[in-house]
């Protein structure tokens, strides 16, 4: 055993991370005096190297030669690039890919020896890690997934409010507009009229703007004949336990709505349109080979 | 007493009795009769590997030690866990005859100083080399990121990165680390399937493992589907270390030194460089405010002309 002088230096990389505690592999000397430490970059170190020492024991304790590759299952993959320590996704890159060149290989030898290696779906057997713990991992996985997914929600939902916002006061500016157009339009047609003097009162001078006539509202009022004035509700069957006091308000906002509503029922004023003629609804539904004149 | 001799007269008397005549019965075994003719001579000289591990620690080891060493108990079906041992004295002597005592061939010592460090002997028992190692980087199975599961006692495959062969010292541990962490062929705690892989790689002079789980979409045992490897996903089981070797010895934890590490600083010489680079702090302070005594005593600052404006 040589006599060892080791001279510490300050080295470069000196980062001590959470998890990797590294020596520092550069040597460091300190200096007599009290000042900084001088770096140096020569090893003075006489250590230890029996080479033919290690060849000997290592012939001592190996397996014979001839030994199969079932009993090894080693394998050796080249790393084709230096792997920088410090940067730890390129490190575990490298180790994954070792890792999966080596499977690769290997269950191409054991394919071609034709044994079985891959572990059948219905084969249970005692695991390394406990049923319990992969619950926990399964439920920190979810726990996780489900914080990305609601900061994607709420992001997403954050923007989709700014959008919205902004389309709404896009469209109420356009309706504005459009309102004081119209008046614009209308005051500007009184204004003509009365430069032109008042005269053909047929002739409508401005047209519209979209072009075409006042038309009648194609809105149908809630589908009653002609002549019913019950509001509707007589057509309306079968309503079961339908109490007239639980309900009474809802009933009277119904009745009412389809009295007034959508312009309100025409009422008798005019029963024969072209619309009414084919409309049978409220006459007698009867049978037709019924005695008529029989009082019922 | 009647009975007494009767029991000695037909002990007596029966090996007389097999001796005769008649052809000897085949001999009765569980599944059947076995004829005795019929031997198996097909692995009376194969290669059979009876490695056996024993894991022990010393006493004053630390929690997150203590799982890595239980981890590695899990990951080896043929090792033997021992009761802890006391450091000191001697604790060669003493590791050597427990592994007699137990029957084992090789040995994973891990021994924890301080509460803080933690050395790794790895030993090939009855007259090998061994090796000591600092262990760095722990990570044990329990950590929750890592995920991945697989079969207790199947046999691993071992991946080396090709460092290894590229120096006697190394090519000594790869054959060391391959006879202790791999799995010796039917063991009788040993599991059918390979569904994880180990990797041994060097990086930056140190050993890294990594211990990961196969999981490639198959339907038969034997086969794998065409495009299957290329689908194949690794999800890390293990635990995780890193193991810096210091001194690789002749013997069993002793003897000639066959290699020393020369990058090797130890953690108790790193602790006391720190504290080093902090010491010097008040005597510098001190320093600095005497030099910078004298520097006003030698330059005197001229007098300010508007020293006394705001004077009263």
């Amino acid at each position: 055993m040589g006599i060892l002088k080791k001279e510490l230096v300050l080295s470069n990389k000196d980062t001590m991370n959470d998890d990797v505690e590294e020596n520092p592999d550069v040597e460091v000397s300190e200096s007599e005096s009290e000042d900084e430490d001088v770096k140096l970059t020569e090893r003075s170190k006489t250590s230890v190297y029996n080479r033919d020492g290690l060849l000997d024991k290592l012939g001592d304790i190996s397996w014979p030669k001839n030994v199969e590759w079932r009993h090894k299952l080693s394998l050796d993959i080249n790393q084709e690039q230096e792997v920088d320590v410090n940067d730890d996704l390129a490190r575990e890159l490298a180790f994954y890919t070792q890792a999966l060149e080596g499977t690769r290989q290997a269950f191409v030898k054991f394919q071609s020896m034709q044994l079985p290696f891959l572990r059948p779906s219905d084969y249970y057997a005692e695991m390394v890690k406990t049923d319990s713990h992969m619950v926990k991992v399964k439920g920190r996985l979810l726990a996780e997934k489900r914080k990305i997914e609601e900061a994607e929600e709420r992001r997403k939902a954050r923007e989709s409010k700014k959008i919205a916002k902004e389309v709404q006061a896009q469209k109420i500016k356009e309706r504005a507009k459009q309102k004081k157009e119209e008046i614009e339009s209308v005051k500007k047609w009184r204004k003509q009229r009365q430069q032109n003097g008042f005269e053909k009162d047929g002739e409508m001078g401005l047209a519209f703007e979209d072009g075409k006539t006042f038309e009648k509202s194609t809105k149908k009022r809630p589908g009653v004949g002609p002549a019913d004035r019950s509001g509707g509700k007589a057509n309306q069957g079968g309503w079961k336990g339908k109490k007239g006091g639980a309900d009474g308000k809802k009933k009277s906002r119904d009745f009412k709505d389809s009295k007034f509503g959508f312009g309100g029922r025409k009422g008798l004023k005019k029963q024969n349109t072209a619309e009414t003629t084919n409309d049978t609804r409220n006459f007698n539904k009867g049978n037709f080979s019924e005695n008529k004149k029989r009082k019922r | 007493m009647g009975k007494k001799r009767k029991h000695s007269e037909a002990e007596v008397t029966a090996p007389v009795k097999k001796d005769e005549g008649a052809p000897q019965r085949p001999k009765r075994t569980l599944l059947g009769w076995k004829d005795k003719v019929e031997e198996k001579e097909s692995d009376s000289t194969a290669f059979r590997n009876k490695e056996k591990v024993l894991v022990t620690c010393s006493r004053r080891i630390n929690y997150r030690y203590r799982h890595l060493m239980m981890n590695v108990v899990s990951l080896l079906p043929h090792c033997k866990k021992d009761n802890k041992v006391e450091s000191k004295e001697s604790k060669g002597a003493t590791l050597n005859e427990l592994v007699e005592l137990k029957g084992c061939s090789s040995c994973l010592f891990f021994e924890c100083r301080k509460q803080k460090d933690l050395y790794l002997w790895m030993a090939k028992c009855p007259n090998g080399p061994s090796v000591k190692f600092l262990v760095n980087a722990v990570h044990t199975m329990e950590e929750l990121k890592l995920t991945g599961n697989h079969l207790q006692g199947s046999r691993p495959l071992l991946t080396f990165s090709t460092n290894f062969d590229k120096d006697p010292h190394w090519k000594l541990l790869k054959e060391m680390i391959m006879q202790i962490f791999g799995t010796p062929k039917d063991q009788r705690k040993s599991k059918p399937y390979h569904d994880h892989v180990f990797v041994f790689s060097i990086v930056d002079d140190h050993i890294w493992f990594r211990n990961y789980q196969i999981s490639v979409p198959h339907n038969e045992a034997d086969k794998v589907d065409r495009g299957g490897l290329d689908k194949m996903t690794l999800v890390e089981v293990g635990p995780r270390f890193c193991l810096n070797p210091i001194k690789i010895f002749g013997g069993s934890f002793g003897g000639q030194t066959l290699y020393e590490n020369p990058f090797y600083v130890s953690p108790n010489q790193i602790r006391a460089l720190e504290k080093k680079q902090k010491a010097g702090k008040y005597a510098k302070k001190v320093k600095a405010k005497k030099r910078r005594k004298m520097h006003e005593i030698s330059n005197p600052m001229e007098p300010d002309e508007f020293a006394d404006m705001w004077k009263e």
